[in-house]
C-alpha cells in the first residue's frame, strides 16, 4: 500500500522544469491578445444589451456566483459610469493582461486578470460562446494556479522573482495532461458514435457549413475520396490520444499529428483562435522536456524539485 | 521527518486529493454529455443502449446535483466551480454528427415601399463565428419567448443601421446542406422556413408566424 501510494504520488507530482509553463504562459498570452484584438470592433455590440442580460439570467439559474460582466455593469450604473466605458475597460484589461502574460510581467496578476475578465465575457456572452472560450478558461485556470513566474519571464529576469512552490511544476503539468486526455477521449468517442465520421460525410458537412466554409466547396469536392480517410483519422487520433500520448515511442507522432489536425482546422474552417489554444495546450502538456531551446535545469536544484519526503 | 518535509508531504496529499475530485467532476460531466448525445441520437449504437443512456444521463445529473433546486448551496457551489474551471460542458464538438446551421434574414420595409434584405452583420470573422453560435441557440431553443427576444434584439441593431425603415420582418430558417453526390449534381445549400417575426415602428412584434 505504501509502495502504491509512493508510486501514485511520483506519477502525480513528478520532477519537472518550467519550460512547459513558459509555453503555456506565452501561448495563452498570444491567444488572449489575438482574442481581444479580433473582437475590438464588435466587443460592445456582442456584450451589451438584452442578449447579455438574458444569458446572465440563465446563468443565475445555475449559480449566482459565476463571474459575469453584469456585476460590474450594475456597479457602474450605480456610480453613473457609462456601460460602454465599462465594456471598453474590460476589453483593455484583457488586452493588457494578454501582453503581461506574453512578456511575463506581473505574470500571476496577469493570469488572474486574463482568466477573470475572459470568463466574465464568455459567461455573459454565453449564447455566442464556443469551444475556444472553454479551452481558454481551462488554460488560464491552470496557468494562474501554477508556480509562476517561469525562468523565461521578465519577472524572473528583471524583477528577480521566484515561484513559491517549484516542486509542484510537475503536478500542474500532469493536471493539464490528464485533462487533455479526457477531452480527446470523449471528443473521439462522441465522433465514433456518429456514422458521418466513418463515411466522411461529417468532414464534408463541417467544411461547407457556414461560417466555417473557408474553402470553396467546388475545390473541396475534388478531394471527396479523402473525406472518409480524414474522418476515420480524426476519430483514431482523438480516441487514441490517451492511449498513445504517454508512450515515448508514440508520443511524438501523436503530438505532431494532433497539432497538424488543429492547423488543418484553422486553415480549412477559419477557426484560428480555437486551433491556436489547442496547439498551445498540447505543446505545453506534452512537449518533451528537452524542447529545442537552451535548457537551464540548474535554476532549480534537484532537492527543490523532488524533496525526498517519501523516504523520510 | 523534518517540519519542512512534513509540510511538503501534506501539500502533496492535498494536491492529489484536489486532482482526484477535479478529475471525477471532469469525467462525470463528460460522461453525462456523451450519454446525452447518445440518448438524443442519431448514433450508430443499438436502440436498447439509447434507453440505458437516458437513464445514465439522469443518474449523472442526479449525482452532479443538477436536479437539486436552483437555490441549493451545494448545487450553486458545484456549478460555480465547474464553470470557473471550464469543465461544465462535454467535449463532443461536431459530434456525433455535424448539425445543420440556421440563417436569419431581415426584410426591411421602407416607407416608400422598397424592400431590402439584411443579414446580422459584424465586422470581423471572429465575431461572425459568435453570431453563428447565437443563431444556433436561437434555432434550437424550445422556448418561443426566448427566441423572440433574441431575434428582436438582433432586429433592433439592424434598425439602428437603417433608422428610416417602417417595419422589419425577421425570417429564421434552417440550412440544409447537400451531400457530396447532391453537390456534384448541382444542388447547393437550401433553406427551410422555421419562423418569422414582424417588428413595427412601435418596436412591438406584430405577429410571430410559425412554420
Amino acid at each position: 500500500m505504501e509502495a502504491f501510494r509512493k508510486r501514485l504520488l511520483e506519477f502525480l507530482i513528478p520532477p519537472e522544469t518550467d519550460h512547459w509553463l513558459a509555453i503555456l504562459r506565452v501561448g495563452l498570452g498570444v491567444e488572449v491578445m489575438l482574442y481581444s484584438l479580433s473582437l475590438r470592433t464588435d466587443w460592445t455590440y456582442l456584450l451589451s444589451g438584452t442578449i447579455r442580460r438574458l444569458a446572465e439570467a440563465l446563468l443565475s439559474l445555475e449559480s449566482h456566483f459565476i463571474p459575469r460582466l453584469g456585476w460590474f455593469a450594475a456597479l457602474a450604473a450605480q456610480l453613473g459610469v457609462d456601460e460602454n466605458l465599462l465594456l471598453f475597460t474590460a476589453w483593455a484589461s484583457l488586452l493588457v493582461a494578454g501582453c503581461g502574460l506574453f512578456i511575463g510581467l506581473v505574470s500571476r496578476v496577469s493570469a488572474i486578470v486574463a482568466w477573470f475578465v475572459h470568463l466574465c465575457a464568455a459567461k455573459s456572452g454565453g449564447f455566442m460562446s464556443y469551444g475556444m472560450d472553454n479551452f481558454v478558461t481551462i488554460g488560464l485556470f491552470y496557468l494562474m494556479l501554477s508556480p509562476l513566474p517561469d525562468q523565461f519571464s521578465l519577472d524572473w529576469r528583471l524583477r528577480d522573482l521566484r515561484p513559491k512552490d517549484p516542486q509542484f511544476l510537475g503536478f500542474w503539468r500532469r493536471v493539464l495532461q490528464l485533462h487533455l486526455c479526457v477531452v480527446y477521449f470523449f471528443s473521439g468517442l462522441a465522433k465514433c458514435l456518429g456514422s458521418g465520421w466513418w463515411n466522411g460525410s461529417s468532414v464534408w458537412r463541417a467544411l461547407i457549413r457556414p461560417p466555417f466554409n473557408a474553402i470553396d466547396p467546388e475545390i473541396l469536392v475534388r478531394g471527396k475520396y479523402l473525406f472518409p480517410i480524414a474522418g476515420i483519422l480524426i476519430c483514431v487520433l482523438e480516441f487514441g490520444y490517451p492511449f498513445f500520448i504517454w508512450s515515448a515511442r508514440t508520443r511524438k507522432v501523436w503530438l505532431v499529428s494532433v497539432c497538424a489536425m488543429h492547423v488543418a482546422i484553422a486553415v480549412t474552417m477559419g477557426m484560428y483562435l480555437f486551433s491556436l489554444v489547442m496547439i498551445v495546450l498540447n505543446l505545453a502538456a506534452f512537449t518533451p522536456a528537452g524542447f529545442p531551446c537552451r535548457t537551464n535545469r540548474s535554476v532549480y536544484n534537484r532537492r527543490e524539485l523532488l524533496p525526498d519526503v517519501m523516504s523520510s | 521527518m523534518t517540519v519542512r518535509a512534513a509540510t511538503i508531504l501534506r501539500q502533496r496529499y492535498l494536491h492529489a486529493a484536489w486532482l482526484a475530485l477535479h478529475l471525477l467532476l471532469l469525467i462525470s460531466f463528460s460522461c453525462r454529455e456523451t450519454f446525452r448525445v447518445v440518448a438524443e441520437g442519431p448514433t450508430i449504437v443499438p436502440g436498447w443502449f439509447k434507453n440505458f443512456s437516458q437513464k445514465a444521463q439522469t443518474f449523472f445529473s442526479l449525482a452532479l446535483g443538477q436536479k437539486l433546486p436552483a437555490s441549493n448551496p451545494v448545487r450553486e457551489a458545484l456549478n460555480t466551480y465547474v464553470n470557473v474551471a471550464g469543465i461544465e460542458t462535454g467535449y463532443g464538438y461536431f459530434a456525433p454528427n455535424v448539425p445543420s446551421g440556421y440563417k436569419l434574414v431581415f426584410e426591411l420595409h421602407h416607407p416608400d415601399g422598397r424592400v431590402e434584405y439584411e443579414l446580422p452583420s459584424v465586422s470581423s470573422a471572429a465575431a461572425a463565428l459568435r453570431i453563428a453560435g447565437l443563431l444556433e441557440n436561437i434555432g434550437r431553443t424550445p422556448y418561443d419567448a426566448m427566441r423572440e427576444i433574441l431575434v428582436k434584439t438582433l432586429a433592433q441593431s439592424v434598425w439602428h443601421e437603417h433608422p428610416d425603415v417602417k417595419s422589419v420582418r425577421a425570417i429564421l430558417g434552417s440550412v440544409t446542406l447537400p451531400n457530396v453526390r447532391e453537390f456534384e449534381h448541382g444542388n447547393r445549400e437550401s433553406y427551410e422556413f422555421l419562423y418569422a417575426y414582424d417588428f413595427s415602428l412601435t418596436n412591438q412584434p406584430v405577429k410571430p408566424h410559425d412554420r
